[in-house]
């Protein structure tokens, strides 16, 4: 093991120094908003080819890349692959998998980046394949559609629009349909890493 | 265990996984993962805003306990 210092460190490319800039959190939103609209247009995918065999190979690929890492971290963890309409979806169980999901998931949103990006590489395709963690987007998916539909019916009544807290954009995405299923309009506002969803009475 | 894992995670991105060097150096302010990859690779290693180096970090971070990791990203043969 490496003993590391307790700094954010800094990515170093030639003598530039690279730091993490304010952009950045617009990008992910930027995709976040291509994410959705991918979703609603799943026909117009550049290949069009979001089979099912496109989408098993995808989730080949990537139980490929996290079972390499799960040997070399010595982590123990068994992968589900399955598809879920029109996305792979690969999932670790076990029960020692805290390192590969983070405090508040965001070890695991940075292993399915990496994980799409493996597969984008042997594919050539833009992968949306979702990875799963000891459960817990399936756990935290129920948790924030109870959420979005107890601030909904509040909403409803007061009339009053409702401002939650700060959200990944995952975490965003399941609250604004939960809303949606509820009638109600919602938006996101605010910049990563304090982007809020606020819920809109309906009218 | 840092090197080998953060090995495999650059591999499985890059086009050219064979040239994937990493090594753990000691500097004066402490210990550096220390990636070297194709010069064709590093904007991807990098990403869009460090947005891959970010992800790459937070993994490799995880698994060393939470602690810091720092974590230079170079091109093969590249003097420092």
């Amino acid at each position: 093991m490496v003993g590391q210092e307790q700094e954010l460190s800094s990515v170093v490319e030639g003598d530039e120094l690279v730091e993490a800039d304010d952009d950045l959190d617009d990008e992910v939103d930027d995709d976040e908003v291509d994410d959705n609209e991918v979703d609603e247009n799943e026909d117009t995918d550049e290949d069009g080819d979001d089979d099912l065999s496109s989408l098993e190979e995808e989730g080949e690929i990537a139980a490929d890349y996290i079972e390499g890492l799960l040997d070399i971290a010595d982590l123990d963890g068994d992968i589900d692959m399955d598809v879920e309409g029109d996305r792979a979806v690969v999932s670790v169980v076990g029960a020692t998998l805290d390192e590969l999901v983070g405090d508040d998931g965001e070890v695991l949103e940075a292993l399915q980046e990496l994980t799409r990006l493996a597969v984008h590489r042997k594919t050539g395709s833009r992968a949306r394949l979702m990875l799963d963690v000891g459960g817990f987007r399936a756990r935290r998916r129920l948790e924030l559609t109870e959420l979005g539909r107890t601030v909904a019916s509040e909403v409803a009544q007061t009339g009053e629009p409702k401002t939650l807290r700060a959200m990944s954009p995952f975490e965003r995405k399941i609250i604004h349909d939960a809303v949606a299923l509820a009638g109600l309009r919602s938006e996101s506002e605010g910049e990563e890493p304090n982007r809020r969803v606020v819920v809109f009475p309906a009218g | 265990m840092l090197e080998e894992a953060l090995e495999h995670l650059v591999r499985g991105i890059v086009g050219h996984p064979d040239d994937v060097r990493v090594v753990s150096r000691m500097l004066r302010r402490g210990n550096v993962l220390e990636v070297r990859v194709h010069p064709d690779d590093l904007g991807k290693v990098i990403g869009r805003g460090g947005r891959t180096a970010r992800a790459l970090r937070t993994v490799v971070g995880s698994l060393a306990g939470n602690r810091h990791v720092r974590i230079d990203l170079l091109e093969t043969g590249e003097v420092r």
